[in-house]
């Protein structure tokens, strides 16, 4: 009896050693793997269509030159570079011995035939390196040289953004050139795809340092409570990001409390209340200041972001590079902004104004759909400029016709978000504050004759004579009053405590994976 | 009266009595935004707390409460005016107009009446339209939505009333269409409409809610409940109450105009008023009849 019962001890005893193992090697793959929440499904990363969500893209593809922190340059598929002294060549040692994840060699062929895809097409003039583009010399196997017809001053960082700049397999595309896989260089491999979740795999012939875990998971969530959650249960690993997976600061100080670990740095872009150019009301500078100082940015800043933004008054915030210097935010001011509106011939109080008989009546376009929570700020700066005497009607309205009204400028006031880097400042200034540029329906912030000479002198600076150049445009822009800017939101990530080392991407169309362990 | 469903009743009337004297139930005013007193708690000064932008709570569903039943008495006029004067004429001329008519009403009850509202509300988001307030514009939406029950259930009354007797009576005596219209059929038509409308207000609160909620209806900052519904979403883990509040207000609003449709449709309620009205006529006719007697008698 005695003998059977240490036995059956013993059988039980290797039973709940072999259970209590066979979770750990169940869930392995879980332990190997980061699950990432997307807002919205990847797509099939084609580099030359504007379909595919952008941070995706770059886990797959690399550059030739890559956008650190604070918007140091730093080497990608180019070992390094050479702006030649007129500006109208750029020399590129391409990294030697990286292959696309399909086997193919990168080289000068390889790189010439990615570069002659978008550069020189008018699809992409947009990129002044495109717009500008000469030839491409092939000096050797691993170096190339791209002429210019004129200098690009932000060529080295136009060559930084995610879409189309970044380097696909040649076998990757049909005869038409048309990309028909995912392939790069970069640290992961698309081993899935899938409308609900993308798939990847460690790439471990990846030139760089390579990621610690075997697998990563784009998951598909577009409800940002539902990520939340998912976050709380342990079936998300990383939430957040402007263009991955938008976590406001409400839901961020809600996770913070249950114990997730909440990652928050200085933004790179800036919310702005942007002044319709168009506009009879709005061509009235006295109205352009007293809105200038009626608003309440600390209060945005504090009560809709919960201190997770910075009030500002510039346009760019210091984490671009050449943002100019930094002026003083203005605290709300609600008798200056009168005295600013019967300063320029407008009679009333607080309770209205009006001018030639006219009532000061703004109308405020706004869409929620389009730039989410704007309909609350709108609502907080409506209160605001009540409180000065200016009334204002909220036109809240879908996507399509947000998208619609706005490049007719068919508004007084709407909001504005710039691009934040690698973009800036050179991507906000050139689509937003030039008559010439198509930007499509996202409109433009404020145009004028004199502004775009201006912003054309900056963009083609180079050199010693970019930042003055720049400096003249903050300056023209703030002396005018072209623009209100409200607030820098910061980038927001939520991520689950059993990752070690989680650290911000350089820009927010990045995904983190750079430094992370999985516990 | 005793017979109506008086307890489902009660918040309906509870509502409409609060959208009446709303500006004498507010403490404070729905609009006035003050930082110092962002999600505060329910207290003495602000009875069910302030929302995110220090607005007091109570009185915003107060608010709300008349901006949805101005809004629903406006819609359901107007739907019910536009609809029983097409309906009617459709069905009172008849042939070739009639089947024009018919076939609009079939296309517009073909779709979705929110579908019909949301795309009418995209056309007035144009700049051409600005002059008009969002509010405006949600209620000629939803009116040009909802017109088309009307129609087709006047159009059918007036069918069915054609084909009696007293029609073709009144026809022989000499009545003119107007007259024969307006004393005869209309009244019919009105007996239905108006209890179908009864009826259809919740859906139509819910659709103003819909729509504020989707940020196409009332605009900022007048207090509406579906939008307050989606302005807290944003704090339902910490703040539940900003959801929880107009969520209930609006539910129990739908569930008692449902619950009175129902009565409705059930006739409880037709039951009831018929039973009076039959009560009075016969207490006349034999007040008449005992008069008559004694006149008779008399002679």
């Amino acid at each position: 009896m005695m003998k059977l019962q240490r036995r059956s001890f013993l059988a039980a005893t290797a039973g709940l050693t072999f259970l209590s193992a066979f979770p750990r090697m169940v869930l392995a793959d879980g332990h190997d793997m980061l699950k990432v929440a997307i807002a919205a499904e990847t797509g099939d990363l084609d580099l030359l269509q504007n379909v595919s969500t952008l941070s995706s893209y770059t886990v797959v593809f690399d550059a030739l030159i890559h956008y650190g922190p604070g918007g140091v340059l730093e080497p990608g598929l180019a070992t390094a570079w050479t702006v030649a002294d007129d500006g109208l060549s750029i020399s590129f040692d391409l990294r030697e011995g990286v292959t696309f994840s399909d086997g193919t060699q990168f080289d000068a062929d390889a790189a010439e035939w990615n570069l002659k895809r978008w550069m020189g097409v008018a699809d992409f003039s947009w990129i002044g390196i495109s717009a500008a583009f000469g030839s491409i010399i092939k000096d050797a196997p691993n170096k190339i040289t791209v002429t210019l017809t004129r200098p690009v001053a932000a060529a080295l960082l136009e060559l930084t953004i995610v879409r189309p700049v970044r380097f696909l397999s040649p076998k990757a595309a049909d005869a038409d050139g048309k990309q028909t896989a995912p392939i790069g260089t970069g640290p992961w491999i698309v081993e899935s795809y899938a409308s609900d979740k993308t798939v990847l795999v460690r790439n471990d012939a990846y030139w760089g340092e390579k990621p610690s875990f075997a697998r990563m998971e784009l998951l598909v969530v577009p409800d940002e409570l539902a990520r939340a959650n998912g976050l709380r249960a342990g079936d998300l690993d990383v939430i957040g990001g402007d263009w991955v997976a938008p976590l406001s600061p409400r839901r961020a100080s809600a996770l913070k409390t249950d114990g997730m670990t909440v990652v928050a740095e200085p933004g790179t872009a800036t919310t702005i209340l942007g002044y319709s150019p168009k506009s009879p009301m709005m061509q009235d500078k006295a109205v352009r200041d007293a809105i200038f100082i009626g608003v309440d940015r600390a209060a945005i800043a504090a009560v809709l972001f919960e201190g997770y933004a910075d009030p500002t008054v510039n346009i760019f915030p210091t984490t671009v590079p050449t943002a100019g210097t930094r002026g003083e935010v203005p605290m709300r001011d609600v008798a200056a902004a009168q005295a600013a509106l019967t300063a320029g011939g407008w009679a009333g109080d607080a309770s209205g104004f009006t001018k030639d008989g006219a009532p000061l009546l703004i109308d405020f376009l706004v869409s929620d759909e389009s730039f989410p929570g704007s309909r609350r700020i709108a609502e907080m700066i409506q209160g605001q400029l009540m409180e000065i005497g200016i009334q204002c009607n909220i036109s809240s309205v879908d996507n399509a016709t947000m998208h619609d009204r706005r490049p007719k400028f068919e508004y007084d006031l709407t909001f504005f978000a710039t691009y934040g880097a690698p973009y800036d400042p050179h991507g906000s200034l050139g689509a937003s504050f030039v008559t010439a540029a198509d930007t499509g329906p996202d409109g433009k912030i404020y145009v004028s004759d004199d502004l775009d000479k201006v912003v054309l002198a900056a963009l083609d600076a180079g050199g010693e004579a970019r930042e003055p150049a720049m400096q003249a445009v903050y300056d023209w822009i703030s002396a005018n009053t072209a623009a209100c800017p409200l607030v820098v939101s910061q980038r927001i990530w939520a991520v689950n405590p059993r990752l070690k080392g989680f650290g911000l991407p350089a820009t927010d169309y990045d995904l983190p994976f750079k430094g992370i362990t999985l516990g | 009266m005793k017979n109506w469903p008086w307890l489902i009743l009660t918040p309906a009337i509870i509502f409409v009595l609060i959208g009446l004297f709303a500006p004498f139930l507010m403490t404070h005013d729905p609009t006035v935004q003050d930082y110092k007193a962002i999600l505060s708690p329910a207290s003495w000064s602000h009875w069910l707390g302030t929302d995110y932008l220090g607005r007091d709570m109570y009185s915003r569903i107060i608010g709300g409460a008349r901006t949805s039943l101005v809004a629903m008495v406006f819609v359901l006029l107007a739907a019910l005016v536009i609809g029983v004067v097409i309906g009617s004429f459709a069905g009172y001329v008849g042939g070739r107009t009639e089947l024009v008519l018919i076939s609009i009403i079939d296309i517009a009850l073909a779709l979705p009446s929110l579908i019909i509202a949301l795309a009418l509300i995209g056309v007035f988001s144009g700049a051409s339209w600005s002059w008009m307030s969002d509010y405006w514009k949600m209620i000629i939406a939803l009116t040009l939505a909802w017109w088309a029950n009307y129609a087709r259930m006047s159009r059918a009354v007036v069918v069915a009333e054609l084909q009696q007797p007293y029609i073709e009576a009144a026809r022989v005596m000499g009545a003119s269409h107007m007259w024969i219209f307006t004393k005869h059929i209309l009244p019919h038509v009105l007996g239905l409409v108006v209890v179908y409308a009864s009826a259809d207000a919740g859906a139509l609160v819910l659709a103003i809610a819909t729509l504020s909620f989707l940020g196409l209806g009332v605009a900022p900052p007048t207090p509406e409940w579906g939008q307050m519904l989606v302005d807290g979403m944003s704090y339902i883990e910490e703040f539940p109450s900003l959801v929880i509040i107009p969520g209930l207000a609006l539910t129990a609003v739908v569930v008692s105009f449902n619950l009175l449709g129902e009565a409705f449709a059930l006739q409880k309620v037709p039951k009831a008023v018929r039973g009076g009205l039959l009560r009075r006529k016969k207490a006349t006719r034999a007040a008449e009849e005992t008069a008559r007697a004694a006149t008779e008698a008399k002679v």
